[in-house]
């Protein structure tokens, strides 16, 4: 207790230093804002999955320096939207555009969500395997080596075709897109889940079996497992409209995926409602390596979520607490 | 009566030679034409659409009424969320020992210790009580609205026949499937869990009021009369009470259904109760994490359901604990808390539980399994690739495309296809004069579902055979029932999917009857097999559907298989009771007559014993197919694909329409089976009065 107090003391310390230097700055920053409404709680969604959990857990850090309360509720990926939209939960900070389902698009559209700008992360997403597989299937990362090495795909569920493991279905049906639009003998298999697709990673090497499957980066297993990307023809938009594009000259998706990028989304009301969460919220953002190292820490070492975020904004005050004053003012 | 009975057999007997030489002659048609196969976009009916933009309209409008229901809701779940969140561990406990010791005495008391000791050893006690204080507000909710329906369908007939036919939809309709419109209607938040629970609670106890106010004995009722009560106060007074029994039972059955929803409709968040942190965990491949809050669930399960039950058996004449006097056991529980409030006040670990004192091996439990994939990966793999190729994938997509070198080491070649319907043509015949046309033509049946595949049969034929199938089996009402869930499957595009279910399920099913009519057999004839699959039962029984799929996941990965096992691991569990329960009720004369007659044991088991356990274990069988086809839906979560898949899907979409097209589409198929074997029963139970 003694020690948090000294902690929180010298944070404060810092804060008021910052703070005055940021005073004679912030004379001529445009972007300053009011508090606003800060009664009532600023509630936050916490996802299923641990970058997430991260990157909201630091926003939410900041917040509550900045001198909000912040409430963290559970939320489905989806359910989510709809709560936005309610105004149930004010703020989403790491919404994936490519696994948001339609009801994200459509809330947009009908401006009960609005998007607060990239959360950054520089994401990757692609089809996957583990390097051992470059002897198993020579001409890898190649996407054409697919195939030549169809035979060491195939697999009981997916008979006479090879298998790819791809996303669960609810995310969108991208592997069995690229198959037909390459017009590979393959079939795209859904995992259930996250763990699921993590658990056939781990499984395969540790067997040392074939597998391709549809990933992203980042991910904490990904600091775990060697693995390579299948070097897909890259995607221009009109891949996904114009037959005649890349090198199956009758389909439409003969390319790799567009990448993802993640979003902060809010509440419709919340600009107005909190203006100085807003500012900050929207000058936030999250290097991949940062989120990459703290999902380690997490979920491979086994570390309260609390205790990583709180160590890790504390060795990177110097870049976060300007974040801070400028949304102060 | 041999004169009409046989022109009916003869009847039958044209049908059935006439529909299978049409079905073989429509799967040669379907050879060229695929829209046998696939039903065309283009004919479908937009049902999902509509059912959308009606919803959407009805949101629309009327959402502000439903968000006054949510807000009002909302109250007592704060309330009663925020008082046991700042009770100490110690004071909710020991209140719960004493309620489980005033019901069953010491055995429930130490049970309910040890599930407590758990939930709070591992260090779960706040998403427990998120959990539990839903189950607690939904609890007096559903018995009190389930009560009222109940005394209404039992005034009214016209009533009676409207609340049937809703509580089947209730139960067979997946949660799911009604997450998105509650979402949507009431908003986000744990009141979507508490509505959904609501919905799925409801239906025991209004089942359980009906069965037990029709029967109380008229005697009852007229020494009543007799008295000169005023209606009022004979249904308050006589019936209740003659009812109560029966009544804490369909209590039981409420908490329990109600526990498995809060836990399904976690899906949606907004609680952070234990739910979530499986779904979490589950996502992450923590099968560490993921069993030991799944093991809170079922700790949690176990104590409610000990402690709703020893209330209901409390009341039988048997029971032989019968706790403190109303007054007396009021003034324990007030002590109690003051008690404990003080201890807690005095000691702070005894009010929160310290983190140092969490023992939490999921470290440890994980590396169990890694050791088990990378040692015994092959050995599983066998296993699943046998059951794949021989079982699952013959039955999906028939033997005509299932046998390849791949698969079962050579090609089909048309050799093998004339050999193989020349053996089944033979085993036909072979049936007919042994058994009877009926054997040779189900023989013939299986024989081409089995070369086709179910996926792989024209809708035409699927939809004649199975329609005449529920005519013979359970009259024409039940025809009539089938074909129009049938047509439904068809006209709103969800053939395909469904088909997949049914495969799944049926394959499951089978098993199901098969392993379960064995265990269920065993466990009839030695009360030591009886004694060890009892608790085995209970367990899986009580134990929330998707807490299943996490060792099924664990050992075999994504696809059909694991998915089969957990669907089996649920289901087994009323094939084996209704076994049980049946061949232990054969009437001991019955059995003493074929033993004078000269039966050897295996004539007494298959002609007498099995012979007049047939009805029950046939309800068995019922009940297989309805936990199956639930089971189907939760198993989406692991990768199936099918008509769960859909459904699971529209909740992604946030698509009402898709979701309730799919949830009834399901709710469809369990009904035309339940109805089919009830029919079969009760014509079959018709049959021996009448002879």
């Amino acid at each position: 207790m003694a020690y948090l107090l000294k902690k929180s003391k010298m944070l404060g310390l810092a804060l008021a230093s910052i703070l005055a230097g940021a005073l004679v700055l912030g004379a001529n920053t445009a972007s300053s804002a009011e508090l606003g409404d800060d009664g009532e709680p600023i509630r936050l969604a916490f996802n299923e999955w641990t970058g997430q959990n991260i990157s909201t857990h630091i926003a939410g850090t900041l917040l509550t320096q900045l001198g909000y309360e912040v409430e963290y509720i559970t939320a489905g990926n989806f359910p989510q939207h709809q709560a936005l939209a309610d105004g149930d939960i004010h703020a989403s900070l790491e919404v994936w555009t490519n696994n948001a389902g339609d009801i994200y698009p459509q809330m947009k559209e009908a401006g009960r969500i609005v998007d607060i700008g990239s959360l950054g992360l520089n994401p990757g997403e692609g089809w996957i395997y583990p390097m051992y597989m470059e002897d198993m299937c020579p001409g890898l990362p190649d996407w054409q080596a697919l195939v030549d090495c169809k035979d060491v795909m195939v697999t009981a569920d997916t008979f006479p075709q090879g298998r790819i493991l791809s996303y669960p279905a609810d995310w969108g049906a991208r592997s069995a897109d690229i198959i037909k639009g390459l017009a590979l003998d393959y079939k795209a298999i859904p995992a259930g889940s996250e763990g699921a697709l993590v658990a056939e990673l781990q499984a395969a090497v540790a067997k040392q079996e074939a597998l391709v499957m549809m990933f992203w980066s980042p991910h904490w297993i990904l600091a775990e497992v060697d693995v390579g990307w299948v070097a897909l023809p890259a995607y221009e938009a009109e891949c996904t409209t114009d037959p005649a594009w890349g090198p199956n000259p009758d389909a439409i998706n003969d390319c790799g995926v567009d990448a993802p990028d993640t979003m902060k989304v809010a509440w419709a009301g919340f600009q107005e409602k909190w203006p100085a969460a807003w500012e900050l919220l929207s000058s936030f953002t999250l290097e991949r390596s940062a989120q990459e190292q703290m999902m380690l820490q997490i979920d491979g070492n086994g570390r309260p979520l609390e205790e990583v975020v709180a160590e890790w904004v504390e060795t990177n005050e110097a870049m976060l607490m300007p974040l801070v004053d400028a949304a102060r003012m | 009566m041999p004169g009409p009975s046989l022109t009916y057999h003869d009847r039958s007997r044209i049908i059935w030679l006439v529909l299978l030489l049409l079905a073989a002659a429509l799967m040669v048609v379907a050879e060229s034409r695929s829209w046998l196969i696939e039903y065309p976009a283009g004919w479908q009916l937009p049902i999902a659409t509509i059912v959308d933009t009606s919803m959407h309209w009805i949101v629309n409008r009327l959402k502000w009424l439903f968000r006054i229901v949510s807000g009002l809701l909302d109250l007592p779940l704060n309330g009663i969320q925020h008082l046991l969140s700042w009770l100490p561990w110690l004071t909710t406990s020991c209140v719960f020992v004493l309620i489980a010791w005033q019901g069953g005495g010491r055995r429930t008391a130490t049970i309910v210790i040890c599930g407590l000791t758990y939930i709070v050893g591992v260090g779960y006690w706040q998403e427990c009580i998120n959990t539990l204080s839903l189950v607690i507000v939904c609890i007096p909710l559903a018995v009190a609205i389930g009560f009222g329906i109940g005394v209404l369908g039992l005034k009214s007939k016209a009533a009676n026949a409207v609340i049937q036919t809703i509580l089947d939809l209730m139960q067979t309709v997946p949660a799911f499937a009604y997450l998105i419109p509650i979402l949507l209607l009431f908003g986000f938040g744990p009141v979507v869990g508490l509505i959904a629970s609501l919905m799925f609670s409801i239906p025991p106890m209004v089942r359980n009021t009906l069965l037990g106010l029709s029967r109380v004995p008229r005697e009852v009722l007229e020494s009543g009369i007799m008295s000169g009560c005023t209606p009022r106060q004979r249904f308050w007074w006589i019936e209740v009470p003659t009812a109560l029994p029966q009544l804490l039972i369909g209590l039981n059955q409420t908490t329990m259904a109600a526990l498995a929803m809060v836990i399904i409709a976690a899906i949606i968040g907004g609680f952070d109760d234990i739910g979530w942190e499986v779904l979490t965990s589950m996502r992450k491949a923590d099968f560490g994490q993921s069993m030991l809050a799944g093991l809170v669930i079922v700790a949690l399960a176990i104590i409610l359901d000990r402690m709703t039950a020893a209330f209901a058996t409390q009341r039988l004449p048997t029971a032989s604990h019968s706790g403190l006097r109303p007054k007396r056991f009021g003034a324990a529980l007030i002590a109690v808390c003051a008690a404990t409030l003080a201890a807690a006040a005095a000691l702070h670990p005894l009010w929160t539980w310290p983190d140092s004192w969490v023992y939490y091996p999921a470290h440890e439990l994980n590396s169990v399994v890694d050791w088990i994939i990378v040692n015994l990966g092959a050995t599983l793999e066998t296993i699943r690739d046998f059951f794949l190729f021989y079982i699952l994938l013959p039955v999906k997509l028939g033997l005509r495309r299932a046998i390849a070198p791949f698969t079962w080491g050579f090609s089909m070649t048309p050799a093998i296809a004339i050999g193989y319907w020349i053996a089944v043509f033979l085993m036909a015949l072979l049936a007919w004069f042994t058994n009877g046309w009926r054997l040779a033509a189900t023989t013939l049946v299986f024989g081409g579902i089995l070369y086709y595949g179910v996926t792989g049969l024209a809708w035409p034929v699927t939809i004649a055979v199975l329609t005449v199938f529920a005519w013979q089996v359970a009259g024409p009402r039940v025809a009539a029932f089938v074909f129009g869930s049938l047509a439904y499957l068809l006209l709103t595009g969800i053939w395909k999917p469904a088909m997949l279910s049914i495969y799944l399920c049926s394959v499951s099913v089978t098993v199901c009857i098969v392993l379960g009519g064995l265990i269920g057999t065993l466990a009839a004839h030695s009360s030591f097999v009886s004694a060890i699959v009892r608790p085995i039962n209970d367990t899986l029984q009580t134990m929330p559907q998707f807490v299943l799929l996490i060792p099924a996941l664990m050992l075999f990965q994504v696809g059909e298989f694991p998915a089969l096992i957990a669907i089996v691991a649920y289901a087994i569990v009323p094939m084996i009771r209704y076994t049980e329960q049946g061949l232990r009720n054969v009437p001991a004369l019955a059995v003493e007559a074929g033993i004078v007659t000269g039966c050897t044991p295996f004539q007494l088991f298959w002609q007498i014993k099995l012979k007049l356990a047939l009805p029950q274990i046939l309800l068995g069988v019922n009940q297989t197919i309805l936990f199956g086809l639930a089971m189907l839906v939760i198993a989406a979560l692991v990768g199936t694909t099918g008509l769960g898949q859909e459904i699971y899907l529209a909740l992604g979409k946030a698509d009402a329409g898709r979701g309730i097209v799919g949830g009834i589409g399901m709710a469809l198929i369990a009904m035309s089976a339940d109805r089919i074997i009830q029919g079969y029963i009760r014509r079959s139970h018709n049959v021996v009065w009448s002879s």
